[in-house]
């Protein structure tokens, strides 16, 4: 439950965190301020008002001292200020400046205090909202004097307080939700910087690095993440080198091998027909073997070197080169000859990645049955086509990685290594463009190239 | 390959590698001298003048670039680099020591013999060929430079240019038709023999070879040109 009700991110926590301090210290800092103030104008007016009742009881008192005296026409006489009302008790007889104040307002527990002969004062409420009652004795007259004021504006100057209060806790609480909103972008920047820079490195590129901080709560982070990017392009770069490093120094001892069978070769007539078999098989292997090493030498050529040697290679003239170079037709070659179709890269590595593309076709699907080249928005595209048996949606993506093999590779001996695709695949982002596969109009497989077209 | 067998010298201080090739080269006819290191190498060379030369560029102390240095002051022979990285900055740095060729480890003997007859063709190549005995290149007032076909040497004035078998070869073809541009691809394929997928900084290394000989200024050429994106043209001066 609290987890369903705790806000999602971070960013939000800290807005919501600021709202609620906020708010919790405007509300304890006005409610404070309401009651302190709300005491001491009570007092204030209360005070003010027992004065004024004993003044009034006075000169109520000085007025019925005159032999004669009328009680209620002293009590007429009496104008007390704020719009109070005076009750008199004279005898057994009430008294009443007001026709609708009488003694009925006045309470017995204020009425025993004064009898006692002293002085009271009692908050109550009327038909026209709160007042004060003060109780007076007038003793040279044997009489009680009481005067109720109304605390109606004193009310009203409360209620205004506790709005404007209301309202400022209100403002403090908006200030407070802006200030955490500001708060949290400038604590989630260093966080989005270091996900912009992870995604840079996820995508290749090893040479992105957390900018240098002054900031003693960043360096941690920026340290630590920049070892981690270096540490982990020395890894990328190290087992990369492994593999060429191996793949070379495998080339010596198997160009012994490769030597020494041919010598063999050439005595094939001295060896028994089970020997000659075995010469034919480990020549098979050889072949393959090589092949193999070819392939991992070029991925580490390409991953060791990215970007050399760029020329201008229109790509048509590159696709029918290769297909003569390689005694096929150059008639699968379908291109529009008006279509400049000129790429920047290196002559050798795009003409390998044709050459792998065909091979593939030999190998998987029995030979191809067209090259398209042509421009497609700001690209050339290659396309290899066959009439194979084409590639399951599913084998799209893999059919690229290294070492893949065709469907059912692991019962098929198929020849090659799995690694001529993976070697069109980084040719073609060695340039800048993408290798994918699809399926051909003819129901074979495509598989196509795009690389940035030189603009001339 | 009648008559006299060629003398060839394997270069290579891996014993397995260089018996193997031995072997190899032998079933394929040649008369195969050996030498594990560098010294040893141009002390062969010094006695028993072999025809051919097969260079590994791992050696020992004395490694191949300095073997084909020191040999190709005094010796035309054709040189062939084995190396087991063709990728690499050594290939350019060898062909400009001086070698004409190179093969990749691991490689089919066949590979290196059929550099080798590319080699040994073109270097019999012009003995008694069909074209003009004589062709002038540069008509400097003093000193002109003549190329003699025939003869196989090539002149600048008095002065026999010392002119490496392959770059004589080259020189010829450019001569065969001055004015005409000749692709690297079509100079790989008709002096070196290389198919489609050969490698054109070859051509490229003997070009800059061959102008700091027959050049007078090899910084500004202008009897060997370059045609940008093209390749090469022979312009008679």
């Amino acid at each position: 439950m609290r987890r369903a009700l705790a806000p999602r991110g971070l960013r939000s926590r800290i807005v919501l965190g600021f709202a609620a301090g906020a708010l919790l210290v405007s509300v304890v800092l006005a409610g404070t301020t309401w009651l302190l103030a709300r005491g001491y104008l009570l007092d204030q007016r209360e005070a003010l008002l027992t004065r004024q009742a004993f003044a009034d009881a006075n000169v109520l008192a000085g007025r019925l001292s005159t032999a004669g005296a009328d009680v209620g026409e002293a009590v007429a006489e009496l104008v007390p200020s704020g719009g109070a009302d005076v009750i008199v008790r004279s005898g057994d007889s009430w008294y009443s400046s007001g026709l609708d104040a009488g003694a009925r307002d006045v309470p017995a527990e204020l009425r025993a205090v004064v009898g006692r002969g002293s002085a009271g004062t009692l908050r109550v409420d009327t038909a026209d909202g709160p007042a004060l009652l003060v109780g007076v004795p007038v003793d040279s007259a044997d009489a009680e004097f009481y005067e109720l004021a109304p605390l109606t504006e004193l009310q009203q100057v409360l209620r205004t307080l506790a709005a404007v209060l209301a309202a400022g806790a209100l403002v403090a609480t908006a200030a407070g939700a802006a200030f955490g909103l500001w708060a949290s972008r400038r604590a989630v920047q260093p966080l989005e910087q270091v996900a912009g820079a992870a995604t840079r490195i996820a995508g290749g590129e090893l040479t992105t690095r957390l900018p240098s901080t002054d900031d003693p709560d960043l360096l941690a982070i920026v340290a630590g993440f920049n070892s981690m990017v270096d540490a982990l392009a020395a890894r990328i770069d190290r087992d990369a080198r492994f593999v060429g490093d191996v793949s070379h120094e495998l080339r010596s001892p198997l160009t012994g091998v490769v030597t020494s069978v041919e010598v063999l070769a050439a005595r094939r007539t001295e060896l028994s027909p089970r020997a000659d078999q075995a010469l034919t098989l480990v020549q098979g292997e050889l072949r393959r073997f090589r092949r193999m090493l070819d392939d991992l030498l070029e991925l580490a050529r390409i991953d060791g070197a990215p970007g050399t040697a760029t020329t201008e290679v229109p790509l048509a003239a590159l696709v029918r080169e290769v297909l003569a170079a390689c005694g096929r037709d150059p008639g699968l070659l379908v291109a529009d000859p008006d279509e400049e179709t000129v790429v920047a890269g290196d002559k050798r590595g795009l003409e390998r990645a044709v050459r792998n593309l065909l091979d593939n076709a030999d190998r998987h699907a029995g030979g191809t049955c067209a090259v398209h080249v042509h421009r497609r928005e700001g690209t050339v595209v290659v396309s290899v086509d066959d009439d194979g048996p084409g590639v399951p949606a599913e084998d799209r993506e893999r059919v690229f990685e290294r070492f893949a093999r065709g469907p059912n590779a692991a019962r098929r001996s198929l020849p090659g290594a799995g690694l001529g695709l993976a070697i069109v695949a980084e040719t073609a982002r060695q340039h800048g463009g993408a290798a994918w596969c699809s399926a051909a109009p003819g129901g074979g497989a495509r598989f196509s190239v795009s690389l940035p077209a030189v603009h001339r | 390959m009648a008559g006299v067998p060629l003398r060839l010298l394997v270069v290579e201080d891996d014993d397995p590698i260089r018996t193997a090739l031995r072997w190899a080269l032998e079933d394929e006819g040649y008369d195969v001298a050996e030498a594990v290191s560098g010294e040893e190498a141009l002390a062969v060379v010094a006695t028993a003048a072999p025809d051919l030369m097969v260079v590994d560029l791992m050696l020992g102390s004395m490694d191949g670039f300095a073997v084909i240095r020191e040999v190709r002051r005094g010796h035309d022979l054709p040189i062939i680099v084995v190396s087991a990285r063709a990728d690499t900055h050594d290939i350019v740095t060898a062909l400009e020591a001086g070698a004409d060729d190179y093969v990749t480890k691991p490689f089919e003997v066949e590979e290196i013999t059929a550099r080798l007859r590319a080699l040994r063709r073109r270097a019999g190549a012009g003995v008694g060929g069909g074209g003009p005995a004589e062709v002038v290149l540069d008509r400097f007032p003093d000193a002109p430079l003549v190329l003699r076909e025939a003869a196989g040497t090539v002149h600048r004035g008095e002065q026999q240019l010392p002119l490496t078998l392959t770059e004589f070869r080259l020189l010829c073809e450019l001569a065969s038709a001055p004015g005409r541009v000749f692709s690297r691809q079509l100079l790989l394929e008709r002096v070196w023999e290389h198919g489609f997928f050969g490698d054109e900084r070859i051509v490229d290394v003997h070009v800059r070879r061959l102008r700091t000989k027959v050049e007078r200024d090899p910084a500004n050429p202008r009897t060997v040109v370059t045609v940008r994106g093209l390749g090469y043209r022979l312009d008679p001066q």
